[in-house]
């Protein structure tokens, strides 16, 4: 049966022809994108030496966006699997949009190990496959766990972001003809909407929500033990998966949020996009905030207390020396910006959450950088100490990133309905059925919805 | 059928097929190889180092190669035998084995892009002619009619040889060329000469010549501003024996203290770095000679080195501790005791070389410290100062650069030398040059002044001739280094000598030359030493040993009534008042005189004290760069009586606040791609002071003002990118 | 027994002068960077010589230290490599293998000493400067990680011409280019299996030290100190 109520037709709008907006944002995006593809050929033809890297700083930018893509990536994970293992009624119009930033962000994160190669066209020797070499990876090195814990994710996240997308790929099909219903149809992989296949999709995504928690936990752990496996001043340190994991999902809503509040405004979401909805991620992302200062503290306190000297140098050039204007302005805008503007309920608005998350967006990519070129600047023998700034190839790749991220959500949100309706239909339903405390109507006023 | 034939065959064939099938421009042609060859294999010839007047000698890996050849006009490849690799000697006594940083980059004079191939010719004036390339031939037939106008005309003496400082049997053979010519005395231009210790030499000790040290069996070493490890003299051969004097004695280790203003890289290793005045290294040579009689370490002598000492003979009343210190900034109590330590350790020798030499009170310097030697009684000794027995050769008259330059000749051949660069501008070498109607040059690079001539002769490189030099020190024995040639010359280059017999030979009067080549002319200065001299030398890389009596320099004979010298404070150009630091451009451990600076390896080589590479810079101590508000890096002004140069800044803590130190071999205005407009260069600005004695330049004697410019523009370039000079903090790492 | 190749520096005879760097490049085929990559930092010096100062006008002192791999028998860039392109040979050394190498740099910033170094462009030899290179070593390719192999060329060069003579390899047979060169013989090179070997006994040294040693990296190199033991 189709069914044509609101909810459906204003969450499938999106999918239909696109208008000349649309084509020149995607026109321009895709420009910045070819042109950061255009900037990393260049490279591999004239040859590495194009970036800013030098001796001993070996890694820049490069590994920045890296380490910084593979962290917005953990928004999907815990939004969306803890959400639903908890049953939260709050996530269902957020699952989608988080699990498809994991998606992309994974996709586009994954895509730095190859990119910062020297040689680019042999990353395949990190995959373990028989060859000619005789050799395996070595499985030791941490790079080739970033290999498994990354393809893991992905794997794993695009199943689970795939699964709850069957049902409405059924949908779309239904109202569809021609090569539309082929596409769909084949997506939707014979869904007829029967209890039995109810049943299994559930169970499915029950078992992936499990699934999904420890894998996500680890692949941020590997890609800090890069790091944290290297006997580098202010790298060797056991705070550093946690501190990853804590960070990335961190950066991970804060990435959410900003994805979500262009939504709600270029698609005209605001019904279903709610403040409650921002409001109920903007105190996750205070709470991750707090969690981010106590780690940031506790590596700066161990390190200036235990007053290592190789260690003491990378620390004084980034809290006073060379690197401390970005040092200081990470923790402005990751740390002291958002607890503000999150704690106090008047500025928990969708724009207070939007201008904190843009804030932690920049201040969690400087952490990354933070982490990576001190450091390397400033290791064991002074003489080899050294500094690093990035060319344009490296700039426009970073901000090709960024473009790439944007494109790929705008080209998801027209063929695939952002918001997953089936499961905004079943909380409706929930709502109409449950008890009074559900059915409290959402009401547009601050902070006086609870779901 | 034997392998030689082999390849000829293959050869052949091979070139019948590519002929065969050529496409004009894409086969290159493989030439029969002319040589015996041993594919992968190396073989070890000996040769002689050019790039300094120490002469180590050189035993070079020759192993095959495609070489680009260019045969009857016909491009091709030939496989042949060439220099892979330079390495010391083991068996010369100068280099002992080892070579230095330069001498290891040697090797790229021969392969250098921007080498000249053939002989060029000028075609149109001086200002806007270029030089085209010409033939042998055609070089040789111009340069004997300019010859032979010359002499037509009955001014064989308007003929001027401009040559570099090494002493060669080459340069004998060029000395004889000029006398029986008839043309001007030789001038001899060295950038940072050692005339004037030669001269003192002469005088203390009778030998007039670069002093030898057996630092090898020293107790106590005690140098004063020579550069002795790094630039100065033979570097190689007194590391080998500094080598000896710290470790080389199973409980014995010797000390050595370095006296200087500026901290050179042989003082960075001293034991005791002492700074004292500029100019005043001489005072502390006498205070110590003075404690040292005061005491009673050492019996007074009545030798020649003292007696041209004012006041030795009563004990050098004038420096006692006291006044030594007022005069040298030393504090009198270490003076008592550096003396003590002298007289205490074994045998204990005095340096004196570089800087303080360079100073108008020079010759003061040098005297005294002989004196000291003398007194210590180390001279001809074990652990002393020693003078290598020198190959007597005719003696040549010499003229000076400012002679040159006062009344410039017609014609002059460059051999070696490039004044345009490193004379200071004040003594307008250039407008000199100028005005010199035909100059002839035999170098391999157009250097500035090889760049004004109207013929250039590129002669061999040192590893395609007889490589040859005649070592003024560095060894107990005389040494004459000669061998080669390793590989066979990539160009259409000629020996310079055998040029100037051809030449010789084809005047219209033509001159009396004992031999018809070059080889001729090496074997035959070597003939006195014996039969088998020649063919040990080849196998060795030179002859050392006993050199017969006669074959031997005379020593020079004492002045019947020496006037004594005393000391007397060195004059500066311009006043304190307006130019308050004193500058001091230094040979820099990679391009040394500025000769060096077309090698890249050089260029790349880091400074061992700034790490800078590929650039200039000048040294300010941090006290004195406070004042002025520099930092590493900024743009500084300096500015001479003669001059003014732009310049980055390093700061510099191991010099006195007073002294603006510059190192010397960047600034070139023509040398090759890689030295060609890059830095600035010292001795540009050098006021024009000369040592009466000797009429050298006393590269000392300039004062400076300072001024900041601007922030750093890149120009100075370093390895460490930690520019500024640190302590290590994980330092002191001992058992 | 199996070679175990080391290395001692005498810190008391080394000048300062750089001829180990120098010989360095022109036995290894090292590519001059040029002024531009230079002051990039991508000048590859196998071989080192830091140089600290301490103190003020007229208390200075200066020390010289040449720094090259240290070969560590605990080799922090070795684990790390993804292809194997670090690893350790049978003889001690951490040998670089450039074919496997695809140019992470993760062994670069593991290595505490940095003594490291990639091309970060393909090497070029204006000719006829090509004709210099040593045909016993590769010359590199873009994008691979490269460092001083003790010479490695050499090594395999003595045990060759000492297998074709039927004998043991001597103290002395192999020696590196910085040890070959350097004027003062500060650098010694020697198999530390051999007890009789001079490198051997200068390791056992009482003004032995190791660079970093606390790291746990055992490096090969022993640091002989200078002055104050005399």
């Amino acid at each position: 049966m189709i069914r044509q109520d609101r909810l459906t037709r204003t969450l499938l709008k999106p999918l239909e022809r696109p208008g000349v907006g649309w084509m020149l944002v995607v026109g321009v995006l895709a420009v910045v994108v070819a042109f950061g593809g255009f900037a990393w050929s260049f490279m591999m033809w004239e040859g590495f030496g194009l970036t800013g890297k030098r001796w001993p700083v070996f890694w820049g930018f490069l590994i920045t966006n890296f380490v910084f893509w593979i962290g917005i990536s953990h928004a999907g994970t815990l939004i969306s699997a803890i959400l639903r293992l908890v049953n939260a009624g709050w996530r269902r119009p957020v699952t989608r949009c988080a699990e498809v930033i994991t998606a992309f962000a994974l996709m586009i994160g994954g895509l730095f190990p190859l990119i910062h190669l020297g040689k680019p066209w042999l990353f395949f020797w990190l995959v373990p496959y028989p060859n000619r070499r005789l050799l395996w990876p070595n499985f030791r090195s941490p790079l080739v766990w970033d290999f498994f814990a990354i393809s893991t994710y992905l794997t794993s996240s695009l199943l689970f972001l795939f699964l709850p997308l069957i049902p409405d790929f059924a949908l779309i099909r239904d109202q569809s003809t021609g090569l539309r219903k082929t596409i769909y149809g084949t997506l939707a992989l014979g869904w007829r909407g029967t209890t039995q296949q109810w049943h299994r999709l559930e169970t499915a995504m029950q078992i992936m929500a499990v699934a999904i928690i420890p894998v996500a936990v680890s692949v941020h752990t590997i890609v800090s033990f890069d790091f944290s496996m290297a006997p580098v001043p202010m790298w060797h340190s056991s705070i550093f998966g946690p501190y990853f994991v804590a960070g990335a999902i961190f950066s991970g809503i804060a990435g959410l949020i900003i994805a979500m509040a262009a939504l709600r405004r270029v698609l005209g979401l605001q019904e279903y996009l709610e403040p409650i909805h921002f409001e109920n991620l903007g105190k996750l992302l205070l709470t991750m905030s707090l969690l981010w200062g106590y780690f940031t503290f506790n590596e700066r306190l161990t390190a200036w207390y235990g007053n290592d000297v190789a260690e003491m140098n990378t620390f004084a050039a980034t809290q006073t020396g060379s690197y401390s204007p970005l040092f200081w302005t990470m923790v402005t805008v990751n740390f002291v910006i958002p607890v503000i503007i999150l704690s106090i309920r008047r500025f928990r608005t969708i724009t207070g959450c939007v201008i904190a998350s843009v804030g932690i967006v920049v201040g969690m990519w400087l952490e990354r950088f933070l982490i990576i070129v001190p450091s390397l600047g400033h290791k064991f023998l002074p003489y080899s100490w050294g500094t690093y700034s990035p060319r344009p190839v490296e700039i426009a790749i970073t901000v090709a990133t960024f473009a790439a991220m944007a494109l790929l959500y705008t080209l998801f949100a027209k063929f695939v309905p952002i918001i997953s309706i089936w499961e905004m239909r079943a909380g409706a339903h929930t709502q109409e059925s449950a008890p009074t405390r559900e059915s409290v109507p959402v009401d547009a006023r601050l902070g006086e919805s609870h779901s | 059928m034997d392998r030689r034939t082999f390849i000829k065959l293959t050869a052949v064939s091979t070139t019948a097929t590519l002929g065969g099938c050529s496409v004009p421009g894409q086969q290159l042609i493989r030439f029969i190889p002319e040589e015996e060859l041993k594919p992968g294999l190396a073989e070890w010839k000996p040769s002689v180092c050019p790039l300094c007047s120490a002469g180590c000698g050189l035993t070079v890996k020759v192993m095959q190669a495609d070489v680009e050849v260019v045969k009857d006009g016909q491009h091709g490849v030939v496989t042949r035998g060439v220099a892979k690799k330079l390495e010391g000697h083991p068996a010369h006594p100068v280099s002992q084995g080892g070579l230095c940083a330069r001498g290891q980059a040697a090797i790229q004079v021969t392969y250098h892009p921007d080498r000249l191939v053939q002989p060029l010719i000028r075609r149109g004036n001086r200002a806007s002619g270029t030089l085209e390339p010409t033939t042998w031939d055609q070089a040789i037939t111009e340069l004997v009619a300019k010859l032979d106008a010359l002499a037509g005309n009955g001014h064989q003496a308007a003929l001027t040889i401009l040559a570099g400082g090494r002493p060669t049997l080459r340069r004998a053979l060029f000395d004889q060329f000029a006398a029986k010519f008839g043309a001007a005395p030789t001038v001899v231009h060295e950038v940072f000469s050692d005339d004037l210790l030669r001269y003192a030499n002469g005088k203390s000790f009778g030998a007039a010549q670069l002093p030898t040290y057996d630092l090898g069996n020293a107790g106590f070493v005690l140098g004063f501003g020579a550069d002795f490890l790094g630039t100065w003299n033979a570097p190689v051969a007194h590391a080998a024996a500094y080598g000896r004097m710290r470790r080389g004695r199973p409980g014995k280790r010797g000390y050595f203290v370095q006296v200087e203003g500026r901290m050179t890289q042989t003082g960075a290793v001293a034991d005791q770095w002492v700074p004292v005045q500029p100019g005043t290294e001489g005072v502390l040579a006498l205070g110590i000679a003075h404690v040292l009689l005061r005491d009673g370490l050492r019996p007074a002598t009545t030798g020649r080195a003292g007696a041209l000492i004012d006041g030795w003979a009563s004990g050098l009343p004038e420096y006692a501790p006291e006044q030594v210190a007022a005069i040298t900034g030393a504090k009198a109590e270490r003076i008592v005791k550096l003396a003590h330590d002298f007289a205490g350790r074994g045998p204990a020798v005095a340096i004196v070389g570089g800087t303080p030499l360079a100073h108008t009170n020079g010759l003061f310097t040098a005297l005294a410290v002989n004196a000291l030697n003398e007194l210590s009684g180390v001279v001809g000794r074990s652990g002393g100062v020693l003078f290598t027995p020198q190959l007597a050769l005719p003696v040549a008259a010499r003229g000076s650069l400012a002679q040159l330059v006062a009344s410039p000749p017609q014609l002059l051949i460059v051999d070696g030398a490039n004044p345009v660069f490193s004379a200071p501008v004040a003594m307008k070498v250039r407008d000199a040059l100028d005005r010199i109607p035909y100059i002839v040059s035999f170098t391999n690079f157009l250097d500035e002044t090889s760049a004004l001539a109207d013929l250039v002769l590129p002669d061999h490189t040192f590893l395609e001739t007889i490589a040859e030099a005649l070592p003024e020190s560095g060894s107990s024995s005389a040494v004459i280094s000669i061998a080669g040639p390793v590989m066979t010359p990539l160009f259409e280059t000629r020996g310079a000598a055998d040029v100037l017999i051809d030449v010789a030979g084809k005047l219209k009067s033509p001159l009396d030359l004992p031999w018809g080549s070059y080889q001729e002319m090496a074997r035959a200065s070597l003939a006195p030493l014996g039969d088998e001299a020649w063919t040990t030398a080849q196998k060795q890389s030179g002859w050392w040993g006993e050199l017969p009596a006669a074959a031997t320099t005379r020593p020079t004979a004492a002045e019947p009534k020496p006037r004594p010298v005393r000391y007397a404070a060195p004059t500066f150009s311009g006043d304190v008042g307006d130019f308050p630091y004193h500058f001091l451009p230094y040979a820099s451990a990679a391009l040394l005189d500025g000769s060096l600076a077309h090698l890249p390896w050089l260029q790349e080589m880091p400074d061992p004290l700034t790490s800078a590479m590929w650039s200039s810079w000048v040294e300010i101590n941090p006290k004195t760069a406070a004042q002025l508000g520099v930092a590493l890096g900024d743009v500084v002004e300096v500015t001479s009586t003669a001059g003014t140069l732009r310049v980055p800044a390093f700061i510099n803590p191991a010099m006195a606040p007073d002294i603006i130190a510059m190192p010397v071999g960047q600034g070139h205005h023509s040398y090759t791609r890689y030295a060609s407009g890059r830095g600035q260069n010292p001795l540009e600005i050098l006021a024009p002071v000369a040592h009466p004695e000797t009429g050298t330049l006393a590269w000392a004697a300039t004062r400076v003002k300072v001024a900041r410019v601007s922030d750093p523009d890149g120009r100075l370039i370093m390895f460490s990118a930690l520019g500024e000079l640190r302590e290590n903090p994980l330092e002191g790492e001992t058992r | 027994m199996a070679h175990r190749w080391g290395m001692a520096v005498d810190l008391d005879l080394c000048t300062g002068c750089g001829a180990c760097v120098t010989a360095c490049h022109a036995e290894n085929n090292i590519p001059t960077v040029g002024d531009l990559q230079a002051s990039r930092g991508r000048a590859l010096h196998w071989m080192r010589v830091e140089r600290y100062i301490e103190g003020e006008f007229p208390d200075v002192k200066t020390k010289y230290r040449p720094v090259m791999c240290q070969q560590c028998d605990a080799a922090p860039c070795e684990p790390v490599c993804p292809t194997y392109a670090s690893h350790h040979n049978d003889e001690g050394l951490n040998a670089q293998v450039y074919n496997r190498c695809i140019g992470t740099r993760y062994c670069a910033n593991a290595c505490p000493y940095n003594t490291r170094f990639f091309e970060f462009f393909n090497s070029t030899f204006e000719k006829p400067l090509h004709l210099q290179l040593n045909p016993d070593v590769s010359v590199r390719e873009v994008g691979v990680m490269e460092k001083c192999t003790f010479c490695v060329q050499r090594i395999t060069a003595g045990k060759d011409v000492a297998a074709a003579a039927k004998r043991e390899v001597k103290d002395g047979d192999i020696v590196p280019a910085c040890a070959q060169t350097c004027p003062s013989k500060a650098i010694t090179f020697g198999d530390l299996n051999d007890p009789e070997s001079r490198v051997s006994q200068l390791a056992e040294s009482p003004r032995g030290s190791k660079l970093l040693e606390d790291l746990g990296t055992r490096p090969k190199v022993t640091y002989l100190a200078g002055a104050e033991f005399a």
